[in-house]
């Protein structure tokens, strides 16, 4: 029973972080109709970037910050412009190779410019255990699980309560709608973007404090995310919540009692097993549209 | 397609429908031929032998995808661990049944159609990204099975597999490699534009522009789908074989995740639903990726600091740099400018 609970535990963790990236990614398909597959890159890059600016160029943690968001802002901008607008009515699979390729040109400069082995992060977090009761936690990882949530709790209150927000809603209602209710679309777009952006920043900026600051294994990780995302709805941002916590808990549990038995590495291919059951019985999730086509 | 010159009329239905329709595309057939098969390899060099052969396999694997993308219309991230089941299913029955290469070929065209179609089952409701999920997922599950292996797959040694034979013939030089892969693609190329020209290539393109539509058609969209997938890993298994063969061994560490995006970058700067495309493609992008593993070394000792990655993060860029300039300046892929060409010449010295 400790076992059982202590899994259950790591898996909240663990599911989390799981539903901070998913809900960066909902947030872009949602406002811009854009699936992005650049997500994992794009964590990657926030991760190595923020390694570089507390380790290489020695800044504190609030200047690297301000530095990050900058980063982000002009990153986002420039996607926007340049990658996706020349892709707006161009037919879907355009839209997911332009990402991929995007998250490919990532890969390469976080390659050239961080080569070599994943690096680990300064302490930026108090570590040790936490107990309640029989179940021991690492204090990192519950620091990291009040992180995402309070994230998340920001977004949702911007989502729902701003006028900003507003305009995002409007906009992942129909584009063209929006535009005539004079929203500018296309400042919307860079909006969705930067929070994204932002978002996978803190996620590969967590698994790397939680781990390691490793390009394939982050990339791995938001790729897993791709299932919560499924799972939860392409298009809900509780949905993404609620599923990062269900397939979190999911891996750890089933990766803690199969892996003695198939000998190990089943945490890896869990979520995408949950992603394949899911789109075979129940493919828009849980609380995603079913869309409904006509000719 | 069909632009002729001059004066030239079909009399016939059979006429109507042929490849090669005048004295002009005869001759260059078999220029291209002799090109191909005897002047090539007579005088190349193994270096440039092994880029071709790898680049025909290369060719071999991307035609399935080309019918499962082009075609029919459905995205596939999962494309090279298809090729590594066909491969595998050839090391295998050689390891551990005794059977000959040849004989494994045919295990290894329905094995992988087997194994694509069942990953192809959740298109029974989905389609478009979702279609791209399952294939992605299904890339990650292939990999851990064929890792947790044991034996069967030699885990993560991978399997060593033996070159094939004829009577007692031994195919283990680059040249007498080029041979057997150069049939391969050329049989390859004909049986993918006999089916893009047939009955099942109009009804996956039927498919690809609209899906309901065809259904309203009366198309099985379902089964044809399918039938795209099994095609696709068909190809996949028979280019998986080759190349088992052709390295000598087969481990699923040749098939990183990064080569399914390669697959789909050679279809799309090809040009998606074009044979032709889909060589011009692989040879773009191979033929690019060997220039950088010539000119990156070279910017290493220029600039030691970066040396240690520059090829490899230099591969990843230009990839995603190729795929992304030609979404957004050229969709239609070098087949397009291909076809731009070649309408030009017909008609010059005129400029329409």
């Amino acid at each position: 029973m400790t076992l059982f609970l202590q899994f259950l535990f790591s898996g909240i963790m663990l599911g989390g972080i799981y539903g901070l990236i998913a809900v960066g990614i909902v947030l872009i398909v949602k406002g811009t109709k854009v699936f992005n597959f650049a997500h994992g890159d794009l964590a990657a890059l926030g991760a190595y970037l923020f390694w570089g600016l507390l380790v290489q160029a020695q800044l504190n943690i609030g200047l690297s910050v301000v530095v990050m968001l900058i980063f982000a802002a002009i990153l986002a901008v420039f996607l926007e412009r340049f990658i996706l607008r020349p892709m707006i009515g161009q037919p879907l699979l355009s839209t997911i190779m332009v990402t991929i390729g995007v998250g490919q040109i990532f890969a390469g400069i976080i390659t050239l410019l961080w080569p070599g082995p994943g690096r680990t992060f300064p302490h930026i977090m108090p570590s040790g255990t936490f107990h309640v009761g029989p179940i021991a936690l690492s204090l990192e990882a519950l620091i990291s699980f009040a992180i995402c949530i309070v994230a998340l709790i920001c977004f949702y209150f911007l989502f729902q309560h701003t006028n900003i927000g507003l305009a995002m809603r409007g906009t992942a209602e129909d584009h063209q709608l929006a535009q005539s209710g004079g929203i500018q679309v296309t400042r919307i777009f860079a909006v969705c973007w930067f929070i994204g952006i932002m978002l996978a920043s803190m996620g590969g900026i967590l698994i790397g404090n939680l781990h390691q600051v490793d390009r394939p294994a982050v990339a791995h990780f938001v790729l897993k995310s791709f299932a919560v995302v499924i799972f939860g709805g392409l298009e809900s941002i509780v949905g993404a919540l609620i599923a990062g916590i269900f397939v979190g808990m999911l891996e750890i549990l089933g990766a803690g009692y199969l892996d003695p038995l198939v000998g190990g590495g089943l945490g890896e291919i869990i979520p995408f097993v949950v992603l394949l059951t899911i789109l075979l019985i129940k493919p828009y999730g849980l609380f995603g549209y079913k869309r409904i086509e006509r000719v | 397609m069909s632009r002729r010159p001059c004066g030239t009329f079909d009399v016939s239905y059979e006429k109507d429908i042929c490849v090669f329709r005048t004295p002009f595309h005869w001759i260059m057939l078999v220029v291209l031929l002799v090109l191909y098969l005897i002047v090539f390899p007579l005088l190349a060099e193994d270096g440039a032998l092994s880029i071709m052969n790898m680049l025909y396999i290369t060719i071999i694997a991307t035609l399935g995808l080309n019918f499962l993308l082009g075609y029919c219309g459905q995205i596939s991230l999962g494309h090279a661990i298809f090729v590594a089941v066909g491969g595998y299913i050839t090391g295998i029955f050689m390891t551990h049944f005794g059977f000959s290469w040849w004989a494994t070929l045919p295990l290894s065209l329905i094995g992988t159609a087997i194994v694509g179609l069942f990953f192809g089952l959740p298109s029974l409701r989905l389609k478009g990204f979702y279609i791209a999920m399952s294939t992605l997922a299904s890339y990650f599950i292939l990999v851990w099975i064929i890792m947790h292996g044991g034996a069967v797959t030699g885990g993560i040694n991978g399997l060593p597999i033996d070159v094939p034979m004829i009577g007692s013939y031994e195919i283990c030089s680059q040249r007498q490699f080029y041979y057997l892969i150069a049939a391969f693609l050329a049989l390859a190329v004909f049986v993918a534009k006999s089916i893009a020209r047939g009955r099942l290539g109009r009804i996956f393109i039927a498919i690809r522009d609209d899906d309901l539509a065809a259904e309203v058609m009366g198309i099985n969209v379902f089964g044809y789908k399918l039938i795209a997938f099994a095609i696709s890993s068909a190809y996949a298994g028979i280019a998986g074989s080759l190349f088992a063969t052709y390295w000598g061994f087969i481990s699923f560490e040749q098939f990183p995740f990064t080569d399914n995006i390669w697959y789909l970058g050679y279809v799309i700067v090809g040009g998606m639903g074009s044979i032709v495309g889909t060589i011009f493609g692989v040879f773009f992008l191979k033929l690019l990726g060997y220039f950088v593993m010539i000119v990156g070394p070279m910017i290493g000792s220029a600039l030691p600091s970066i040396a240690g990655s520059v090829v490899s993060s230099m591969l990843l860029i230009f990839n995603g740099a190729v795929i992304v300039a030609f979404l957004i300046f050229e969709p239609r892929g070098l087949h397009h400018r291909w076809e731009t060409i070649r309408s030009s010449m017909q008609i010059w010295p005129f400029t329409y």
